[in-house]
């Protein structure tokens, strides 16, 4: 039983750390975008950006396994030509998790990038920065804490992810069974030692990840 | 030397257009007009942080902007130096990098040179390790203009270079930023709204009035001619009238005002001549009219034209001069409300005459302090 407690949360600190990295890399530079450029569809991709913090995990679960499930529009092709498909593997565990924590890091950038001064970065443009150039050593740099706060909230909700991995990884002991899918197990069979452990870990890691993001949070402001 | 800067620009926003066309041979161009006349949005365009909808911006022969020919050299390629109006220092760099800002592409070593080189100009050495939330509002103008200048500008745009200052600093630093521009040499464009600061900055003022240019003239033409009572009321004159004509030639007018005829010199170059019986308006100088002292017995004509009599109805203490409401001895009602004139004396002047006492005065306005403004 050790063991799967162990996998389990091996799994749950892998799956997080990684959604996360893929959070910093997708959701910073989109943030950027919304925050400072006005383009077509801007309130398109933000609204599917902001839907997965409003939908039940389930609902947007669901819209991952008609994307990305064996017979989904991205997942067949992919099925077909390599027979490999994402679905039920804890890679499906990461995609769900970093859908999941987008909105969180998104909307909290965003709001640190709204906030820096546009005359900042017009300075930088008049002494001959490109607009990627400023974005690097002015408008994120001066955003930097209210995106480590999101980063955190968004490593948060990938540890606590339950519904969308579920739908997409499914629940197999030691594969895809991250933290919360292992105390959902572990209730049901009446493990209910394991899941106590379980969820004592949770909450405390959860608390801890919260005080990070609200010190982060109070010196951004 | 003498960078000529043509602007022509329009540009419409909702409930706002900016229409535009003035031109300055080098030196200081003061923009000057209340707030929200289209003076910072002319910079962001000479800047090429807003794109006009049409016009053309020429510096020094280089055309930075043609709408017609299809040109338009983005911001980083421009060479103008921007001081915004709260200065826009980068917080989390140093003195010595938010200067050295827009020399990233030199050698190192060159960097460093330059970087020291405008600290020291701008009197800022010492100073290098601070970050802007350390420095006084004095210095922090000084690295602003430092950071624009290090990277040797073509044209330096300046947003309301001293509204960021506490009063006493203000008058200081207006003479050091004169001192500082003139040295420098580089063509500048300065925004103001307060007419003190585009005299004592600008060699030529362009007057801005919701989106438009009222009036560009050399500094001295404009203090002493403003174009019509729009300028006039712009710049805030004192004492702006309204009389009919009696006769206009091209050196004198004579006109009627509160029942008194009064002289006043006409522009020879602006050939400015009003039918009689137009109506004219004209502007007298609070600090040129003269009391006629008493001591001294009648008013020598020779000495003092347009005499006039009237009672100090008020009186406003300045420090180091003294306002006095003036109503004149004159049927009807009078031209400013209580008063028809307003009158500045010294000090000094008030106590030997003691005007606290005695409210009762002749007084004369040269032919020459009589402004008229062309309708």
């Amino acid at each position: 039983m050790s063991d799967e407690i162990l996998s389990a949360l091996s799994l749950s600190v892998r799956v997080a750390v990684l959604a996360t990295l893929a959070n910093a890399v997708v959701g910073i530079p989109l943030a950027y975008v919304l925050a400072r450029r006005r383009f077509r569809g801007r309130a398109l991709v933000d609204l599917l950006v902001t839907l997965p913090l409003i939908l039940p995990p389930t609902v947007t679960g669901y819209y991952l396994i008609v994307l990305l499930g064996r017979r989904g529009w991205l997942g067949a092709p992919v099925y077909a030509a390599t027979g490999w498909s994402i679905a039920f593997t804890w890679y499906a565990a990461v995609v769900a998790a970093t859908i999941m924590a987008l909105p969180l890091l998104v909307r909290t950038a965003r709001a640190a990038i709204d906030s820096v001064d546009r005359e900042l970065e017009q300075a930088a443009y008049t002494l001959g920065r490109s607009e990627w150039r400023t974005a690097l050593e002015v408008t994120l740099p001066l955003a930097r804490r209210g995106i480590l706060a999101g980063l955190v909230l968004a490593f948060a909700r990938a540890l606590g992810e339950f519904g969308a991995t579920l739908m997409l990884a499914g629940n197999i002991p030691g594969k895809t069974a991250t933290v919360p899918l292992a105390i959902y197990t572990a209730v049901q069979t009446g493990e209910e030692q394991a899941a106590l452990v379980l969820v004592a870990l949770l909450t405390v890691l959860s608390c801890a990840v919260l005080v990070a993001a609200n010190r982060l949070g109070a010196r951004a402001a | 030397m003498s960078a000529r800067l043509d602007v022509r620009l329009v540009k419409r926003l909702p409930g706002f257009t900016l229409d535009v066309d003035w031109s300055a041979d080098g030196g200081v161009a003061a923009l000057f007009g209340p707030s929200g006349s289209g003076k910072t949005l002319t910079l962001q365009c000479l800047a090429g942080l807003l794109r006009p909808d049409a016009g053309r911006i020429v510096v020094d022969g280089r055309v930075l902007f043609d709408a017609a020919a299809g040109a338009d050299v983005p911001p980083q390629a421009r060479r103008v130096g921007y001081v915004f109006q709260g200065y826009a220092l980068f917080p989390h760099l140093t003195v010595e990098d938010n200067v050295g800002f827009g020399l990233c592409d030199r050698p190192r070593d060159e960097r460093a040179r330059r970087v020291a080189d405008v600290l020291a100009r701008l009197g800022l050495t010492g100073l290098e390790r601070r970050r802007p939330a350390e420095l006084s509002g004095g210095q922090r103008q000084r690295v602003a203009l430092g950071r624009a200048l290090a990277i040797d500008p073509a044209l330096l745009l300046l947003d309301e270079p001293l509204s960021a200052l506490d009063a006493p600093l203000r008058s200081t630093l207006r003479a050091e930023l004169r001192a500082i521009l003139s040295e420098w040499g580089t063509a500048a464009v300065v925004v103001t709204h307060d007419f003190s600061e585009a005299y004592r900055l600008g060699d030529r003022i362009v007057v801005y009035e919701n989106g438009r240019v009222v009036q560009a003239a050399p500094r001295a033409e404009l203090l002493w001619q403003p174009a019509s009572e729009t300028v006039a009321r712009i710049m805030a004159i004192p004492n702006v009238l309204h009389g009919t004509v009696v006769k206009a030639s091209p050196d004198r007018i004579q006109l009627r005002w509160r029942g008194y005829l009064l002289e006043a010199v006409n522009s020879p170059t602006r050939s400015y001549l009003p039918p009689p019986e137009a109506p004219i308006a004209f502007f007298i100088r609070p600090e040129y009219v003269r009391l006629v002292r008493k001591d001294r017995g009648p008013a020598d004509p020779q000495h003092h034209m347009n005499l006039m009599r009237g009672v100090v109805v008020a009186d406003e203490d300045f420090g180091t001069t003294w306002t006095l409401r003036i109503r004149l001895d004159a049927p009807g009602e009078p031209a400013q409300g209580t008063h028809d004139l307003e009158v500045e004396v010294p000090h000094l002047v008030y106590e030997i005459l003691e005007i606290d006492r005695d409210r009762h005065w002749e007084f004369s306005i040269h032919r020459g302090s009589i402004h008229v403004l062309p309708a």
